[in-house]
């Protein structure tokens, strides 16, 4: 910087002695303030008190100061940079950006504060460094990964979130999300909530601000307490993709109650308006929300031949048999990739109109069934829909009460499937089924085969570790160089061990 | 683990595989068919290299440098795999186990819920049960008047309810314990799933501590190994670099000293060279000296021949010069009358292109007035022949109607005579014969139809027989043969040639006479040899007489056909002259030849030269034609003479005679016929008197009469 600011007659000669002989020196000198002269203009004034005193002192030690390479009368900062600073401080009221040279924005952008007010930020600034800062100053971990990798869509997911997160139906203004709308609707693509507030009860005395507390008193009245109408909000935002809700209160410690996790009809209703009415959503997940047999199909029904719909999940919910009959019909009329329906009550029944859907699927690539009630006869029903099925890879039948029959049936079906790549089976009562009827040791697709505490001998399982194991190592070939995999894997085989 | 390197092992693992795979020289055929199919997979693998641009070479070197370090990669890689493996079993584990409590539990549950519920419903039974005694009990005390019964009654009620109550709140704190055990195990089991969590974590915690460590690790190891790797490679290059210096250095002194002995050998030579080039070169100067002397000498003597030649040749030179003027002169003169002869060729040539454009003219116009008069001379001669045949036509017209005139004319002389003979004198007439009586038209030589001759020949033959009047027969037939031998001839003829005749004729030929039969027979063959008239029929005899005639004397004239037709149209012309000079008999000049001597053989053969002949004369029909046209009229005078000599002049006197003696007779029976007219009259007088007379003796008045007349006289009529 100095090189740039001293005069050609003050430094031109002595610049080239010095600066040969300490480079550290003037650099650290450079970070404090130089002369008098200069000082006004300089930006960071907290530290000038130390520096100058320090600086004083080396000064009156040195009298002779003319081989100071960056001592100069004219240290006057540019013009540029005193108006790039006049735009960073009144920025809020007279917002210039786009009018400036890109080295220019680039300043102000690194200058501008984080807590500016959206209206003038959120369609003006594109810069992520912005944005970094913005979401760093406001939330201490931030999984950028999680949204995109966007800072700018990350701080507008996060600021909507929490405003839902803290929405009190009837006593929060509607308005405050519905304003922010024209700001984030271009950005925001996914909609995760994980808390909706009931609306406070007026009849106790009003409560503090506390939101446990509000969602606590309120409960005595067992009225119909609809939480927040996400119609609105999700019709205005025309890129969302996912929605990610769970009707319940978090942190409510003591003052817990069942009426706080309360998923009405009302509430589902309109969800299932709003779900309807968004042509983008691709992943809509609803859990840990009490949704029963009703709720679900009246959700399903609406998703029915949805547009985008890739991934429904439905997990840690009340579903039993009708709601997975729902689940089964909606597999036929929509293009699901994806179903999770992990923690629910689906039994026999329900499993079985599962597997007839499954059977003649062309669209669904995993399946989550962990935690039900499939027993036997559910799961020979699917195993039996996996002889035709061609596309399902995942299979999650962890904790159903299966036991030999299934497995014995799997272990057929798997020698003709070539699909599949993993399996759970893990927490059933397969028991002590002899190695022998794992007939897929043919099947060269299969990577992942959990069957953990399912009582199957110790000497099945290892023999099936190792087959996994060179399915995987064949994967990888496959993954590798996919062009010409069927000759190099045949040739390998009697140099594989030596090598 | 980075992707590439596992992706150079696998390429390396390729390449290495044909190598260690099975040969091709193997017993086994299975092992063979792959050995082959590798092969294969390795030419293409190596052209899609070479496609790609990829270093094959280099990769082949350090291939089995590579080997330590792939190892090291594939081990750590293993190792890493089965770590984060294990890991996430690890970590899972507590999921699967917190899932199996939760089935567990849930089992449990249900059983509880079961049991509870079978309690509670029993409870109720039991309850209803007590209830139930206890509201009939108040029916019953109802009907009681007696108070101490009745309080009793109340009282054990009483102790009733409260032990339906009792019960009752037995089963509601037994719930509420069971309640508060299932709250203590609700915290409890909040403890636990936060220890889980607690240990979930910390598993994560150490997992990741462990892969990154463990990473590192191998990163470390696999470094070293690159390291290690490359630090042998660097010496074992220097090692043969250093080995391959020495090397060279050693050759390079080996070829230094090589050179140095081959430059001391090249040296010595050149020595040697040099001493034996010398000498060579002194000898050879020697020689060349005594050349160039002799060589002088003959110059010398070059030089004096030189300049006699070359006065010679002055003089020469002089002469030719003069000579050369004088032919220029010479020359000058002939192109001057070279020049002056080609105008005058020049002019003559003009002169003969103009000659011969007259002569050209002259020519089209002579040539387009010959046209013209052909033209009219056809048309001309066109016109003559036409009128020709008119006047042919007037001529025999006008003949036809004198002679027919003359003819009456005659006829009506002839009736007179005949009259006058036969009624006048009383004397027998006998019609006179003269041959120009039966001419009916001009007098010329119609060609008779072959056929009429035929008829009259044979019919000449059989009268032949009877009797000898052949002069009579005005059959002009030539004069040298006889009707006899044409007869035996054409018999001869009919004999040998039957093959002409259709098979059919013959058949109906059979029945029929004899001469009808020969007729019949002639006239097939006539036709099939094309014989149609006179002529024709007369040559067939001449030639038949010409051919035996030369054909008995051999050697004496041996006619050709061709002169045998000149012949023959010979005799025509003769025919015709003799025609007009004979008359009425045509002599017979000498004896025929005797048909007998022809040969029946022969006839065929004469035929045949015949017919070949006859094809000729047709063509000369026209001259013939004009011939005729020149039809003599010096009998035609003769014939009108005779025509009007037909009553000699002896008859006419008779005639005269009887003129005057008839007119005599004529007056007389005249005066007769007077006569006769008045004896009529005087008849016819008589005759009506008569009547008279009749009528008047008829009358009334006479019978009146005493006497009638009648009776006086008779009656000549009755």
């Amino acid at each position: 910087m100095q090189e740039t600011l001293t005069t050609p007659s003050l430094s031109g000669p002595s610049q080239s002695s010095i600066s040969t002989q300490d480079r550290s020196s003037t650099a650290g000198q450079t970070s404090s303030t130089g002369p008098p002269p200069s000082k006004p203009s300089t930006i960071p004034p907290p530290v000038k008190s130390k520096g100058l005193s320090s600086r004083a002192g080396v000064r009156r030690m040195r009298r002779i100061i003319a081989e100071d390479v960056e001592w100069s009368l004219a240290i006057v900062p540019f013009l540029t940079e005193l108006c790039i600073q006049h735009i960073v401080k009144n920025f809020q009221n007279n917002p210039i950006l786009k009018q400036l040279l890109p080295e220019h924005q680039k300043k102000v952008l690194n200058n501008l504060p984080p807590d500016l007010p959206l209206t003038v930020t959120a369609n003006l600034i594109d810069d992520e460094n912005y944005w970094r800062r913005c979401c760093l100053q406001r939330w201490p971990v931030c999984h950028v990964d999680k949204h995109g990798g966007s800072w700018k869509r990350m701080f507008f997911e996060l600021h909507l979130e929490n405003l839902l997160k803290h929405f009190i139906p009837s006593t929060t203004d509607p308005a405050v999300i519905l304003n922010l709308l024209p700001l984030c609707r271009n950005y925001v693509r996914t909609i995760r909530v994980d808390q909706f507030l009931p609306p406070v009860q007026l009849l106790p005395p009003p409560q503090s601000g506390d939101l446990s507390d509000s969602g606590s008193e309120g409960e005595m009245e067992e009225l119909a307490t609809d939480h927040y109408q996400l119609g609105d909000l999700v019709a205005g935002l025309s890129h969302l993709e996912e929605l990610d809700l769970v009707y319940g209160v978090k942190d409510c410690g003591m003052n817990f109650e069942w009426n706080l996790f309360l998923f009405t009809y009302g509430d589902c209703h309109s969800l299932a308006a709003t779900v309807k009415a968004c042509h983008t959503l691709k992943i809509f997940r609803l859990t840990r929300s009490k949704v029963d047999d009703d709720k679900a199909r009246i959700l399903i029904r609406s998703l029915l031949d949805h547009p985008a719909l890739e991934e429904l999940d439905l997990s840690h919910n009340l579903i039993g048999d009708r709601g997975a009959r729902a689940a089964a019909k909606l597999l036929s009329h929509s293009r699901l990739r994806v179903l999770n329906l992990a923690n629910n009550q689906v039994r026999a029944l329900g499993a079985q109109s599962l597997a007839h859907a499954l059977a003649h699927n062309t669209n669904l690539i995993s399946l989550n069934l962990r935690l039900n009630c499939v027993e036997d006869e559910g799961g020979q029903a699917l195993t039996h829909a996996l002889q035709t099925n061609k596309c399902l890879t995942t299979l999650h039948l962890g904790g159903n009460e299966l036991s030999e029959p299934t497995a014995t049936l799997l272990s057929q079906v798997l020698s003709i499937n070539t699909t599949l790549t993993s399996i759970n089976l893990s927490c059933n009562h397969i028991g002590l089924v002899s190695h022998g009827f794992w007939g897929w040791q043919d099947n060269k697709t299969l990577l992942e085969f959990d069957l953990r505490l399912s009582d199957i001998a110790q000497e099945s399982e290892y023999l099936i570790s190792q087959a996994l194991c060179a399915n995987r190592e064949a994967a990888r070939q496959r993954a590798l160089n996919p062009t010409h995999f069927m000759s190099p894997i045949t040739a390998k085989g009697p140099e594989n061990p030596g090598g | 683990m980075n992707p590439r390197g596992s992706l150079e092992v696998l390429e390396e693992k390729e390449d290495s595989a044909p190598i260690l795979g099975p040969s091709i020289h193997s017993d086994n055929p299975q092992e063979r068919i792959q050995a082959r199919r590798l092969r294969i997979a390795a030419r293409l693998e190596a052209r899609r290299r070479e496609a790609l641009g990829e270093y094959l070479d280099g990769k082949k070197e350090s291939e089995e440098d590579q080997s330590k370090s792939y190892k090291q990669k594939e081990e750590s890689r293993l190792k890493l795999a089965k770590l984060l493996l294990c890991g996430t079993e690890l970590v899972t584990n507590i999921q699967v186990a917190a899932d199996i409590r939760e089935i567990h539990r849930r089992v449990e549950e249900e059983e509880i819920k079961r049991q509870r519920l079978e309690k509670l419903e029993n409870e109720v039974k039991t309850s209803q049960d007590k209830f139930d005694e206890i509201t009939v009990k108040w029916e019953e005390g109802k009907q009681k008047r007696i108070p101490q019964e009745l309080w009793e009654m109340l009282n054990a009620q009483q102790v009733h309810c409260a032990g339906l109550i009792e019960d009752k709140n037995k089963l509601i704190n037994e719930l509420q314990q069971e309640l508060k055990t299932k709250d203590d195990q609700y915290v409890k089991d909040l403890k636990k799933q936060s220890d889980d969590i607690c240990l979930l974590l910390e598993r994560m915690e150490e997992q990741v501590k462990n892969v990154m460590k463990s990473f590192r690790q191998e990163l470390y190891h696999i470094e070293k190994a690159f390291e290690t790797e490359r630090q042998e490679l660097l010496t074992s290059n220097k090692k043969k670099w250093e080995r391959a210096l020495q090397t060279h250095n050693a050759r390079e002194l080996e070829y230094l000293m090589n050179r140095i002995k081959r430059v001391e050998d090249y040296e010595k030579q050149l020595n040697k060279q040099r001493i034996r080039d010398c000498e060579e070169y002194n000898s050879i100067k020697i020689k060349l000296e005594q050349d160039v002397q002799i060589l002088e000498q003959q110059l010398q003597q070059m030089k004096a021949t030189y300049q006699l030649n070359q006065e010679k040749l002055e003089y020469n030179f002089q002469v030719l010069k003069k000579r050369d003027e004088e032919s220029t002169v010479i020359k000058s003169q002939q192109k001057r009358k070279i020049n002056r002869l080609h105008d005058v060729l020049i002019n003559l040539r003009s002169k003969y292109n103009k000659q011969v454009k007259l002569f050209q003219e002259e020519n089209r116009s002579l040539t387009s007035d010959y046209k013209r008069l052909v033209t009219q001379f056809k048309e001309l001669q066109k016109a003559m022949r036409h009128f020709a045949v008119i006047d042919d036509k007037q001529f025999q017209e006008i003949w036809l109607m004198n002679e027919e005139e003359a003819k009456d004319l005659i006829s009506r002389a002839f009736d007179v005579d005949r009259i006058i003979h036969m009624q006048h004198l009383g004397l027998p007439w006998t019609a006179p014969d003269f041959w120009f009586l039966r001419n009916v038209g001009p007098i010329s030589q119609q060609q008779k139809s072959a056929t009429q001759i035929l008829e009259e020949v044979l019919m000449q033959a059989e009268e032949e027989g009877t009797e000898e009047s052949e002069s009579e027969s005005y059959l002009d037939l030539p004069k040298q043969v006889s009707a006899k031998t044409t007869r035996k001839i054409l018999m001869l003829l009919c004999d040998e040639s039957g093959f002409l005749i259709e098979k059919k004729l013959l058949g109906l030929l059979l029945p029929l006479e004899k001469d009808e039969c020969y007729m019949l027979r002639l006239d097939a063959i006539f036709s099939a040899l094309g014989i149609e008239n006179e002529d024709d029929l007369y040559k067939l005899v001449n030639f038949f007489l010409k051919y035996q005639a030369h054909h008995l004397p051999p050697p004496q004239e041996q006619t050709s056909l061709i002169s045998a037709s000149e012949t023959v149209e010979q005799l025509v012309l003769q025919g015709v002259k003799s025609g007009s000079l004979a008359e009425g008999e045509p002599q017979e000049q000498e004896p025929p030849p005797s048909p007998r001597l022809i040969h029946p053989n022969d006839v065929l053969k004469i035929l045949e030269a015949f017919v070949m002949g006859l094809r000729k004369p047709r063509d000369f029909q026209v001259p013939v034609k004009l011939l005729k046209v020149v039809r003599d009229d010096s009998k035609d005078s003769e014939y009108w003479k005779a025509l009007t000599t037909v009553i000699p002049s002896t008859k006419q006197n008779l005639w005269d005679a009887l003129y005057t003696a008839l007119e005599k007779y004529h007056l007389v029976l005249t005066q007769r016929a007077e006569l006769l007219v008045e004896n009529q009259c005087l008849e016819r007088q008589n005759t009506e008197l008569l009547q008279l007379l009749q009528q008047y003796l008829d009358s009334r008045i006479n019978s009146e009469l005493q006497v009638p007349p009648t009776q006086v006289f008779r009656v000549p009529t009755k």
